[in-house]
């Protein structure tokens, strides 16, 4: 390969950010041992192309229709067009060398002194150009063809509370945030079967029911609740609400049929109502939303729907960053993500007060996100024990570092 | 004392350099390479792509923080980066033209690296484009088989990447206590 390549050759690159062309640059004198340069367009004798440039298509038109250098195309995509010498991406050295190789014998053959070589070279590659251009066009992804188009508008960077992080909550915060239920302690197992909660019993269970007929008919909807204006806009998957959290909160733990349960509607609503484009902090993700206010209702109890005898599974991991993070939340997705447990085993395994496990899985559950084991299969699935990790010391203080420095 | 590393990987313009701001205690470095070391026929200074923080633990650790070359993806500098990993985090832009393709490369590509430790998948820029969601990012991790933590992340906010970075090492060990 070295004899083909006595002088390095002059290299012109496309499509390719600055930090990506120095690294070019290196990688053919380093690991390619010089056997091309980078040069300016002018000075080059081959064309190097990024193929999932947002501009490859433009540029491979450009290089194809006024250019008869050979082209090597870098691309994700598996990728055989005539003239076009093609290197899959992660780049390896010896793909990378041999497609230098082959365009060095591309320039050989065109360096020939017969007319006759040259006319015919040329003519080729012109004609095959249109071709490799249709080629391209049909066999490049779709997506390749243009910039996506965003699909919302500034308003979106306005709804402060949608794109708000999460507030993780420690041991300390959970009962002067979350709340109890008085007289029910929720971390006595004697208690245990006492320390459920029906969400249809409360607001949420009203919002959830809200949700899926809003979602089914696609339709913006109004909830009337005699409290504070609720309305659901489903294909955005958000909620607004004329009220902040702590009157939420507030509002959550109250069991409606003491309020005006008999007396909640739901009706269509217009998408354009005033108050609403006004006031586009009030808006809220419908998955952050049913999260916080499961928590809020739940006050660590957890749903009468799950059998707290049975394993329960996570679907996957909840999008935490958006969400109220309960107290070991993570580490309860963590061990849930690695086989199904019981609620008390989940307690037991991480060492907390069950109170936080409960929480957690009411809101997971209002999501959707928990599901529970069949009881024939109880018996076959046997929870597997944590392994401990080696380097366990070290990764708990990586955590306690990072939780130490959340601002 | 043992080099511990946290390797930040995705495509250009996903957040690598900032999310490695936000949680180092130094400001990112963009390693310099001078221009003896790669040739002698040029004079100025080259920036080799790769970003680098550092986290001060206490008793003298320091946990490493590198971003991986984006665009570049060559794999010669990847296993230079991965040995010694504790585990990686992907970020992925969502306002790129398809971002489960970005995805699957990379996921592809740190493959056995990811077997060995394992991957929590951030995704940026969902302010200005909030499709796909992450509920669909799930959907098609499920056809890859694999079930690790996705978060919405401003790469500017401290917090989204720590939780992120929180999330890796938990799948790593629920059993970790701070």
């Amino acid at each position: 390969m070295k004899d083909k390549l006595k002088s390095p050759l002059k290299i012109a690159l496309h499509g390719i950010d600055g930090r990506t062309y120095k690294m070019m640059v290196m990688y053919l004198q380093g690991p390619c041992k010089g056997a091309a340069v980078v040069v300016e367009d002018l000075n080059a004798e081959v064309d190097m192309i990024d193929a999932d440039s947002v501009q490859a298509q433009k540029l491979l038109e450009q290089k194809l229709t006024k250019s008869a250098r050979p082209i090597i195309v870098l691309s994700l995509q598996e990728l055989t067009f005539e003239n076009i010498l093609y290197v899959k991406k992660p780049v390896k050295t010896d793909d990378l060398l041999f497609a230098l190789s082959e365009a060095g014998t591309m320039l050989s053959a065109k360096k020939k002194p017969s007319n006759q070589v040259s006319s015919y070279t040329e003519n080729t590659v012109t004609r095959q150009s249109q071709e490799s251009i249709d080629q391209i066009e049909s066999r490049l992804p779709p997506e390749k063809n243009q910039v996506k188009k965003q699909t919302t508008n500034t308003n979106e960077q306005k709804k402060t509370s949608k794109h708000q992080t999460a507030m993780q909550l420690d041991e300390g915060k959970f009962n002067a945030y979350i709340g109890s239920v008085p007289g029910l302690d929720v971390n006595d197992p004697k208690q245990f079967p006492d320390a459920v909660y029906n969400p249809k019993d409360y607001f949420q269970g009203y919002v959830q029911s809200a949700l899926m007929v809003a979602s089914a008919k696609k339709q913006v909807m109004h909830l009337n609740s005699g409290w504070k204006p609720l309305i659901i806009f489903p294909h955005n998957h958000e909620i607004w609400l004329d009220a902040d959290d702590k009157q939420l909160r507030a509002f959550a733990s109250v069991a409606m049929n003491k309020i005006s349960g008999p007396g909640i509607t739901l009706t269509p609503a217009e998408p354009s109502v005033a108050p609403i484009k006004e006031d586009l902090e009030k808006f809220h993700d419908k998955d952050a939303f049913v999260w916080k206010l499961a928590v809020w209702t739940s006050k660590g109890r957890y749903p009468n729907a799950l059998d707290i005898q049975r394993p329960v599974f996570l679907r996957h991991w909840p999008n935490f960053t958006r969400l109220v993070i309960t107290p070991h939340a993570l580490r309860i997705s963590a061990l849930l993500m690695a086989s199904p447990r019981t609620l008390p085993e989940i307690a037991e395994v991480l060492n907390i007060k069950p109170q936080y496990v409960f929480v957690f899985i009411s809101a997971a559950y209002a999501l959707g996100l928990i599901g529970q084991t069949k009881r024939e299969a109880t018996e076959i699935i046997q929870p597997s024990v944590i392994k401990k990790s080696e380097q366990q010391g070290l990764l708990s203080r990586i955590i306690g570092k990072l939780r130490a420095n959340k601002s | 004392m043992s080099q511990y590393k946290i390797i930040f990987t995705g495509p250009v313009g996903a957040g690598k350099t900032t999310a490695i701001e936000a949680i180092s205690d130094i400001p990112p470095i963009k390693t310099d390479a001078s221009a003896s070391d790669m040739t002698k026929s040029k004079k100025s200074s080259t920036t080799v792509a790769m970003d680098y923080g550092i986290m001060n633990l206490a008793g003298g650790e320091k946990i490493h923080l590198y971003g991986t070359p984006g665009q570049e993806r060559f794999d010669f500098m990847w296993d230079i980066l991965i040995t010694g990993g504790i585990g990686l985090i992907l970020l992925l832009d969502n306002t790129r033209a398809d971002p489960f393709q970005d995805m699957k490369f990379f996921l592809d590509s740190f493959q056995k690296f990811i077997a060995e430790t394992n991957v929590a998948i951030g995704v940026t820029q969902m302010d200005l484009s909030n499709k796909p969601t992450i509920n669909d990012y799930h959907i098609q991790l499920q056809g890859m088989g694999i079930k690790p933590p996705v978060f919405s992340v401003d790469a500017r906010v401290k917090n989204d990447v720590s939780l992120l970075v929180q999330s890796l090492l938990y799948s790593l060990d629920p059993g970790i206590e701070a």
